[in-house]
This record gives structure tokens, sequence and C-alpha cells, in this order.
């Protein structure tokens, strides 16, 4: 039982917000996506996506690349090495923890 | 404040998302398609004394001609994919975003056991020779069955992981006439030249009506 709460108290408080967990779950399923498919697909405004993504890009979880498409800015994310690590490892411990609560 | 996210579907929904516009479906089509063909003509007694006159007229190295339809099969599929990138930028994805799709799109589990398909379907084909119930034909024709019960394998566990159900019509359709072409009575050449273009309509069909319905829904974003 111990075990078990101290997995939840584990759990890394910055892929657990539910807008970040949905930008890594996104990232996770690809080499990398832009700007516009993360909003369309989280369905987050672009603010509140953008302050997100600080937020990850800071962590060192994700990787931001702006450029220009045309004349439009275009940015382009993708998860690090340590962002797939630290998605991977949430998702296993949540796993975990259904599988307690279901005994 | 966003509620809690369901991870399965987001990650389900930004895999399928390479596949859902039917691109992939096209491009596979002109490999199998204009691979089976080139094949067919690799063993065609009429191609083989042409690259044959043009080696002796030439010299050795024009032997290399036999190759020209398999170069032209790459250089036909690769070059689809800058085609496909223009198309998306600029008309299936222009709403929706740009994605760079993961290198992988089935588990690991499913690439081996498509591997077991074909590599099992040859090992039968080799043992019933053996035993004396099937001639060398029957074997050559194996590799063409196999490789298609393994291609239907991975569109069928492709259909199910990305819930696309036309990859699972797909892969049990063509996996089933796959077996039929085992049993007819065709040489190799001209079963490859069958298991490509039965391969290349079922793909072209699939693309197509994937392609109408993503069409729409890019003109209903605009």
């Amino acid at each position: 039982m111990a075990d078990e709460i101290k997995a939840i108290t584990n759990l890394d408080r910055l892929v657990h917000e539910p807008a970040r967990l949905a930008i890594m779950a996104v990232l996770s399923a690809c080499e990398s996506a832009d700007f516009a498919y993360l909003t369309h697909a989280t369905g987050l405004s672009k603010g509140n996506l953008s302050a997100q993504l600080s937020k990850l890009e800071d962590a060192g979880y994700v990787a931001i690349a702006k450029g220009f498409k045309g004349k439009y800015p275009n940015t382009v994310c993708s998860l690090t090495p340590a962002g797939r690590r630290a998605f991977e490892s949430y998702q296993k411990q949540v796993q975990a923890l259904a599988q307690y609560l279901k005994k | 404040m966003m509620s809690e996210p369901d991870v399965h579907q987001l990650i389900q929904k930004t895999r399928r998302y390479e596949f859902a516009d039917g691109l992939r479906d096209l491009q596979l089509a002109v490999l199998l398609g204009l691979g089976g063909a080139s094949a067919w003509l690799g063993f065609e007694p009429g191609w083989m004394a042409i690259v044959g006159n043009l080696a002796k007229t030439y010299g050795r190295w024009a032997a290399w001609v036999g190759l020209l339809p398999m170069v032209l099969v790459l250089l036909a599929v690769w070059g689809m994919l800058p085609l496909m990138n223009i198309l998306r930028k600029r008309w299936l994805w222009r709403e929706s975003g740009m994605v760079k799709p993961s290198r992988w799109a089935v588990p690991r589990r499913v690439n081996v056991l498509t591997a077991v398909i074909m590599v099992g379907g040859m090992g039968v084909s080799l043992g019933l020779r053996a035993l004396g119930w099937a001639d060398d034909a029957f074997v050559l024709r194996m590799i063409w069955a196999a490789t298609g019960w393994g291609f239907g394998y991975t569109l069928f566990a492709m259909g199910r992981q990305l819930a696309l159900p036309r990859y699972r019509w797909l892969g049990a359709i063509g996996g089933f006439i796959s077996t039929v072409l085992l049993f007819l009575p065709l040489r190799f050449g001209q079963s490859s030249l069958a298991f490509g273009l039965l391969w290349c309509v079922l793909l072209v069909v699939s693309g197509v009506l994937a392609l109408r319905h993503a069409s729409s829904a890019a003109k209903k974003a605009q």
C-alpha cells in the first residue's frame, strides 16, 4: 500500500498536468508535429499551448524549432529523449496504479 | 482548465493521421503495381532477348539495362514523397497541421510475426516439395502468396491498432486473394504480375476512397 501511495506522490507533476500530458501524448506518437497540429489535436488555445510548450521546453522534455513556412512563422515541436523517457515512465506508473486500484 | 485527456486516443489519432488521407495507400499501390510488372518483365523471354542483344552489341555493361525497370519503380515511389508532402501542405493538412510520422507504424511484434508468416509459408512449400506433393512452380508462387499473407497481416494489425477499418478489410481480402494465386497454374513472372496488380487495385480503391473523405474534411475545415 505504502509503495502505491509513494508512486502517486512520485508522479512527474510536469507531465501529469492535463494540457501538458495531452501535448506529450501527441508528440510521443510521432517524430515531430507543428503548432497547428498540436492545437488541432489537443483542442488547446494558442496561448495555453504556447505557455505549456515553454514549460516543457524549459524542463528539457520538448525541443522547439522556429522557422518560416512562406511568409508565416512555423513552429515544429518534438519530444527530446529525456521527454520520451519521462512520458514512458509516467505511463508505466499510471498503469501500475490502475492495476493496483483494480485489485 | 482542461479535463483529463484520453492519452490512448491522442496517440492513436496522431499515428492514424499519416494513413487517414489514403496517400500512403496510393504510394504502396505504385510500389506493388509497378514492382509486380517489373518482376514479370524481368522473366519475360522477349525482354531477356532484348537485354541479351544489347549486351552483345554494346558490351557486358549494357546488361544493366535489365535492372532499369526496378530502378524506375524505386524512383517513382521515392518521387511520390515530395508530391505527397506538397499535397498535404497545400491542401489536405493545410488547416489541421503537419506531422512527421514515427518510423514504425506497428509494434515490433507485428513485424516479427510478419517475417515468421513469410518464412513459414516458404518453409511449408519447401517441405511439400520435399515430400513430392508440390512442384517448383508452387514453391515460386509461394514467394508471392507468403508475401501477400505477411503484408495482409501487417495491414490487418495496423487497422486494429489505428482504428482504421479499411486496413482490416484490405488485409483480409488481400491475404485471401494471395492464397488463390497460389493455386492458379501461373509461371513465376505471371504470378508476380498478378500479385502486383491485384494488390495495386485493392490499394488504389482504398486510397481513393480515403482521399475523397480527407478532401471533403479539408474543404470543411477551410
